[in-house]
């Protein structure tokens, strides 16, 4: 989240859209009420404004709007009656049911805010939901999510509304560049989403204050996803109105500089289904139109699904000439196809054969568009879509990643080289919206179209790239033929012969050795690898959760190996630059914004999938999901670690970054080999495959287990899961899993008993070992081992955290401990009871669990010396014997003292305000000191004089501090004035209090405070 | 068992269907409900359950008619359940029993009236000791139970369905109380809250219009927690009200309130009599009851370590042992009737020393650090009025009441 807090702030200047940006990605973390209300805020503002541009065609935006309303409940509704859905879309569906239906209390909420537009409230909610829902495709299926990213802009209704929102006069005003524009309409099939896209951007531009309705625009986008296209068709060929409609957004689109009068039209033209007068009907009537289509989304690589979407149309079509039949029946239809995708998904080489089959269609287009905006811009960002390759289809991934990542080669020279045309990063936007596989032909178009869009290359030079991109057999080839490609052009455009040569009688170059180019780049990458101590900044570290290293690895290497100059550490970099002084360049602006929002997008469809993960604590063995318990409750932690390391903000696009990151990749490979890597999702790899495929299943069945509960756990096939670790390294940093675990990162016992040795003799701090130590649980985790080393570190780290008064990490080492015990695997269990007792007793104040702790106690246990002392302990604070605690204090064995020591202040205050009370008239401070524990346990011990004077000293400052009135009496002795005091004690706000209410976490306090300690 | 014809078989199945669909048809709850209850052993459903076990067809038997087969949702399940609990396979029991329950739920919403509700009764109690039955099994094989809180949440649909308008809200109590059963045992008694919530604050409810029974142990599982909470007027107030409606027969709920209510009732001043630990077996409480009335510490202590695992279990052992305040109380009250006995005039002086050497009596090995620290805490909580000087370790009392009774408040803290 920092990394992407920082980019957008990057941009802040220039890109309206950043703001939006970030929204969504607090959105996708479904913080629903911490959004809303400024929402609320702005939204009405905005609609305001609407009403007065559109009054005329306000019933159309009208039903729009309240049709995402209707949609989504309808979807939702679904969702649930459906346990089909839920069982064999195994997360997808049923993880769509639970984020809506949070969202949905959302909204209700929200809904109530006074919104003088009626209508508006309702659209929000409608998008709102909406918006979840897009992550929830993608993570299943993630060519799903990729065409939901990708087409995001389709929303023909919702699109529309916001775009007449912004009025046409703000519309000049939007980054429109006629040349793209043309080049768009050349490739109807891609271009569709890809006018919509900078529809979209329109909206940004307008919107810049208000930011809701951009969000709105944002997630009407997401939410009819990618099956939309397909949906289109029908359209197009079922209905007229729909069809003129689209005809007219692409038509109106192309000139781009007609964009006032395009927006009337489209005005004109949405309202038609909802026909002025007809105003109920317009309101619901689209639902029955869209539910197919997001039905159909989920099975969006089917061809059949397009089928149905045409009976809906139908449907449709009676629907709204009759009035207002139900819901269900329009959906009924749906229902049935639905499920049948479904089953085809869960074998993912079918799934594939579908896939393939079903990207010439188009709707698949948009698929490479997400994979591609986020690798070639955002590199942090990038790392979020990978986890839905690697986890789930990582076969799938292959065909289309090495043909990204060469678009975005191409795209590339002329971002270093050439500013003014330094749309590469607009481009992608546009160049992947090409089918993917097997349309050879039409992807080098693509390819060629991207190096075109700026207006900038001749004809020529796009049918020169086109030639030599047909020629490729396979993507490696591809990829190497336009980094060949990429050189030429850079060339020619360096040295000015661009528009001059002729490239229509350029003879070809030969075809480069796909196999030669990629090792070309194992030179490149292998001294980054070999850097020493590898460092992650903060920006990085905050993505790299959700980051499945792999993918980003091979993606990064193509790039390089494409980029072979070796810009490639730092092209970034560049970007970053270019885009400064680019201002004038609003296409490329323009695509900058999409890409964002696409990433985050993405992030929150991995977000999104980590929470259901969650669930499966239990069956969480072996599968990446290990450690999920542990890393999310850790996630504050995480963030403080996040600050330590974080010397290097400053760093986070540099070079050398770039290269740590590489290097950190690097590191997951090991043993592999970087081909070997690169294999991993390519579907020729049985070995890597079967593995993955293995464990695959056992996740699917696992979520099924989680969604449908009709499983036993025993059912699942733990020791596919399980993880043989291979990793010989001691040291390792911990990182949270977001995907099932690399063997070879993983450490066998033998290793992980060395590191825990190393830790205990480690003179580092509390917060390397403790890093350290959550890694060794990480693989102990993943390894399923349970056994006396185990427990041996969970025993050691919950000391430590003891130690370094970290109770957070203390409880989850005490909980796992609890499990241990309970397996009877040997410990010091009476030591740990005693903490359990004393966590319980001075910090959670829970009667009833200190009841059943209490209960729960063996009769060995109460003779346990740690155990009687926590007794004792309780049986103080009980009474508020303030005497007896603080001799306890002194006496306490172990490490119960660090515990006592936390309820120590709150002691004290009692205990004084108790003596203001009772005594009269004064009360001696020494007598206050020894009794309070600033002072040893009695008064006549000689030996500790000095001692005795400091803490008495310490002891003043204390009563001071909590407002007691001191005097001094006729001998001079300092006496607490009982009943001055008495009204006067207060508690003082500790100093290092934090916003959050827990002092542990303020990172700077917990360095201070673990620096201190020479531990 | 004899052996059971074919046609017998037959006979018994046809019998309890038509039986069945007969209280159905006639709305005779009082036959419908015995046909539900499962652990009751009646002599209609066992030999039933041995027909079912050699007539394997009762599903077709449904199906043939349609008389039966409307109701072959909820009969079909129930017989499944009935043929596992014959032969003591009582996680499937349940699995199918809670089948046939949300049939009969689905059933129960559709009806307009309340006339089912002591079937649906059945059903909740029925469920609630089919589920523990089935954890205790399932436990015994090494198996997480979990069918107990399954049970709980078939209960919160129930509840759902009869917290609405009506006259079907009357038996929302019952079910609470079934929840509040189910929720003690798990020891999730925070969910109770909820439930408590929509009883207290909904206005549909009114309170007094909930059959009686269904009060008392709604009071009594309130009442306990507040004893958790250690709110001793409210859990007064509300064990009062369980022990006061309480059916005077049933010694054995008499007894459970007492547990609760006599810990409280110490708590803010207030003894029983001996008679009454006596009649109810209260044993546990008669040396902590003797402890108070004579100031002895020693007593206390050893009668709350003799019943220690009992009062952790029922959870009132942190209760009792705050009254160690009171005990003091009665035993500085003793030292200064003693002294006021011998010289009237110094009587509100007491000194330190004297305290601590009538605790070394007690066998209480204190020194006077910690008897002074006990001395500011009774005066900070009201149970001596006086003050302590600490120069000349005597404490002074006041010459007026210098130890106040509770009186039925509670202990300040």
């Amino acid at each position: 989240m920092m990394n992407q807090g920082a980019n957008t702030q990057t941009l802040a200047s220039v890109d309206p859209n950043s703001v939006e940006n970030r929204y969504v990605v607090d959105a996708s973390q479904s913080q629903a009420p911490s959004y809303l209300p400024p929402t609320a805020g702005s939204g009405t503002v905005s609609w305001a404004t609407h009403e007065v541009n559109n009054r005329s065609t306000e019933n159309g935006n009208l039903s729009n709007s309240n049709y995402h309303h209707e949609q989504h409940t309808e979807t939702h509704t679904k969702n649930l009656q459906d346990g089909l859905n839920a069982t064999s879309l195994a997360s997808s569906s049923s993880l769509g049911t639970t984020n809506v239906s949070q969202d949905y209390n959302g909204y209700s909420s929200y809904s109530n805010t006074s919104d003088p537009y009626g209508y508006g409230s309702t659209a929000y909610p409608g998008y709102y939901s909406s918006y979840q829902q897009q992550p929830n495709h993608s993570y299943p299926q993630p060519v799903g999510a990729y065409q939901n990213t990708g087409a995001p802009y389709q929303p023909i209704s919702s699109f529309q509304n916001t775009a007449s929102y912004a009025g046409p006069a703000s519309y000049s005003s939007t980054y429109y560049n006629p040349g793209d524009y043309q080049t768009a309409g050349g490739y109807p099939s891609s271009s569709y989403s890809n006018q919509t896209t900078s529809w979209n951007e329109g909206n940004y531009a307008n919107y810049t204050s208000h930011q809701y309705p951009n969000y709105t625009a944002d997630t009407s986008g997401n939410y009819s996803s990618g099956t939309v296209p397909a949906t289109s068709l029908h359209y197009q060929q079922q209905y007229k109105q729909w069809a003129d409609y689209y005809g007219q957004t692409e038509v109106s689109c192309a000139p781009g500089t007609e964009n006032v009068s395009v927006t009337s039209t489209s005005n004109q033209v949405c309202p038609v289904p909802g026909v002025s007068s007809a105003y109920p009907t317009a309101h619901s009537q689209p639902p029955p139109a869209y539910t197919p289509s997001w039905q159909q989304d989920s099975s969006s690589s089917q061809m059949s699904s397009v089928q149905p979407a045409t009976t809906v149309n139908g449907s449709h079509d009676s629907y709204w000439k009759h009035g207002a039949p139900s819901f269900q029946n329009h959906v009924s239809p749906v229902q049935p196809h639905f499920q049948k995708p479904l089953d085809q998904r869960s074998s993912y080489s079918n799934f594939q054969d579908q896939q393939r089959i079903a990207c010439p269609q188009g709707p698949n287009t948009q698929y490479p568009i997400a994979q591609q905006m986020p690798h070639s811009y955002q590199p942090p960002p990038v790392q979020t879509p990978p986890p839905l390759d690697n986890r789930r289809v990582s076969k799938l991934q292959i065909p289309t990643n090495p043909r990204i990542a060469s678009n975005l080669a191409l795209g590339l020279p002329k971002l270093d080289k050439d500013s003014s045309s330094a749309t590469a990063a607009a481009k992608p936007a546009y160049v992947s919206v090409p089918l993917p596989k097997p349309n050879e032909k039409v992807m080098s178009q693509d390819a060629a179209d991207s190096m075109l869009k700026p207006g900038m290359f001749p004809k020529s030079l796009r049918g020169y790239v086109e030639r030599a991109l047909a020629r490729c057999k396979d993507d490696t080839e591809m990829a190497a033929c336009q980094a060949v490609m990429k050189e030429i052009i850079t060339k020619a455009t360096a040295d000015g012969t661009l528009y001059t040569r002729d490239w229509d009688t350029e003879p070809l170059f030969p075809l480069p050795n796909a196999e030669m180019v990629t090792k070309d780049n194992l030179p490149s990458s292998t001294p980054v690898s070999a850097l020493p101590k590898y460092k992650r900044s903060p920006s990085r570290r905050t993505k790299s959760r959700w980051e499945p290293l792999p993918e980003e690895k091979s993606v990064d290497k193509l790039a390089s190996a494409t980029n072979e100059t070796g810009k490639f550490s730092g092209w970034i970099h560049a970007n970053e630059k270019d885009r400064k002084h680019m201002s004038g360049n609003v296409n490329k602006e323009a695509g900058l914004n999409n890409i964002k929002f696409l990433v985050s997008e993405q992030k929150s469809a991995s977000k999104n999938f980590q929470r259901p993960v969650k669930r499966q604590r239990v069956a969480a063995d072996g599968s990446n999901t290990a450690d999920n318990g542990d890393a999310s409750s850790d996630s504050d932690k995480e963030q403080s670690l996040t600050a330590y390391y974080a010397g290097a903000i400053a760093l986070a696009n540099s070079p050398e970054e770039r290269m740590r990151r590489e290097n950190r990749s690097k590191r997951f490979e090991k043993g592999q080999g970087n081909r070997a890597e690169t294999n991993h999702f390519k579907p020729k790899n049985a070995g890597a495959g079967n593995l993955y495929a293995r464990r695959a299943t056992a996740l699917v069945i696992s979520k099924n287990f989680e969604d449908s509960g009709s499983r036993a756990v025993e059912d699942i096939d733990w020791d596919a899961l399980t993880v043989k670790g291979t990793c010989q390294d001691i040291e390792k940093r911990y990182l949270r899993l977001t995907s099932a675990p690399d063997p070879s990162t993983v450490r066998p016992e033998e290793v992980l008993e060395k590191a825990l040795h190393m830790v205990q003799n480690s003179q580092k701090n509390y917060l390397h070992k403790c890093d350290q130590l959550k890694s060794i649980r990480q693989d102990l985790t993943v390894q399923r081992i349970r056994n006396h080393l185990t427990v041996k570190v969970y025993e050691t780290h919950a000391r430590l955290a003891i130690e370094n008064g970290d109770l957070p990490e203390y409880n989850q080492c005490q909980s796992q401990l609890k499990i241990l015990y309970a397996e009877g695997i040997e410990g010091c269990s009476m030591e740990f009871s005693a903490y359990n007792l004393l966590c319980v007793i001075l910090h959670s104040n829970n009667k009833r669990e200190l009841l059943s702790s209490m209960s729960r106690l063996s009769d060995e246990a109460k003779e346990d010396k740690a155990v009687k002392h926590a007794l004792a302990v309780r049986a103080a604070v009980s009474s508020g014997n303030y005497v007896m605690f603080f001799r306890l204090y002194k006496t306490a064995p172990n490490l119960n003292t660090c515990l006592m020591d936390l309820y120590v202040e709150k002691m004290r205050f009692k205990a004084v305000s108790c003596m203001s009370r009772s005594y009269r008239p004064t009360v001696p401070v020494s007598y206050v000191a020894q009794v309070l524990g600033f002072t040893g346990v009695s008064p006549t011990n000689e030996g500790s004089d000095e001692k005795d004077s400091d803490g008495l000293e310490e002891c003043v400052e204390w009563l001071k501090a909590h407002g007691a009135s001191l005097v001094a009496d006729n001998n001079g002795e300092l006496q607490l004035d009982a009943k001055a005091s008495s009204s006067t004690l207060f508690m003082p706000e500790p100093e290092d209090a934090v916003a959050h209410g827990d002092a542990n976490l303020a990172v700077n306090d917990f360095l201070a405070r673990t620096s201190l300690q020479p531990s | 068992m004899a052996y059971l014809s074919m046609g017998e078989a037959h006979r018994r199945i046809t019998d309890y269907l038509n039986r069945f669909s007969d209280a159905v048809s006639s709305q005779d709850v009082v036959s419908l409900k015995q046909l539900f209850s499962l652990s009751s052993n009646s002599p209609s459903l066992l030999p039933l359950a041995d027909a079912l076990n050699i007539f394997q067809d009762a599903n077709r038997l449904i199906k043939q008619s349609d008389k039966y087969s409307q109701f072959g949702d909820i009969i079909v399940p129930f017989f499944r359940s009935l043929q596992n609990y014959r032969i003591g396979n009582l996680v499937d029991s349940y699995l199918a029993f809670e089948k046939s329950a949300n049939a009969f739920l689905q059933e129960f919403r559709n009806w307009e009236s309340s006339w089912a509700l002591e079937a649906l009764y059945v059903i909740a109690y029925e469920i609630r000791v089919l589920a523990e039955r089935a954890d205790r099994e399932l436990a015994s094989n090494g198996k997480s139970p979990e069918k107990l809180k399954a049970a709980g949440s078939f209960l919160m649909k129930v509840f759902g369905v009869l917290a609405g308008k009506g006259s079907k809200r009357v038996g929302a109590l019952y079910v609470t109380c079934q929840l509040f059963k189910i929720y003690f045992k798990l020891g999730t008694v925070h969910l109770c809250r909820s439930v408590i919530r929509s009883i207290e604050t909904a206005r549909i409810f009114d309170f007094e219009e909930f059959p009686k029974r269904d009060k008392v142990t709604y009071m009594y599982y309130t009442g306990r927690l507040e004893v958790f909470n250690e709110n001793f007027p409210a859990a007064d107030q509300k064990l009062s009200y369980a022990l006061m409606h309480c059916n005077p027969q049933s010694e054995a709920n008499i007894r459970m309130i007492l547990k609760y209510l006599i810990p409280v009732k110490l708590s803010i001043g207030i003894l029983p009599k001996d008679w009454m630990l006596e009649k109810y077996n209260l044993v546990e409480y008669r040396n902590i009851v003797q402890a108070l009335r004579r100031g002895d510490l020693r007593l206390l202590r050893h009668g709350l370590q003799e019943h220690e695992d009992r009062l952790l279990r029922s959870g009132v052992y942190l209760v009792l042992e705050k009254l160690e305040l009171q005990v003091y109380q009665r035993l500085f009250k003793k030292i200064y009737i003693i002294q006021k006995q011998k010289d009237p005039i110094k009587a509100h002086q007491m000194k330190l020393e004297v305290i601590v050497k009538a605790l070394k009596w007690l066998e209480m090995d204190m020194d006077v650090d910690e008897v002074e620290c006990i001395v500011a805490i009774l005066i900070y909580k009201n149970l001596i009025k006086g003050y302590f000087a600490h120069k000349s370790k005597v404490v002074v009392l006041s010459k007026q009441d210098p130890f106040p009774k509770l009186n039925g408040k509670p202990v300040n803290s």
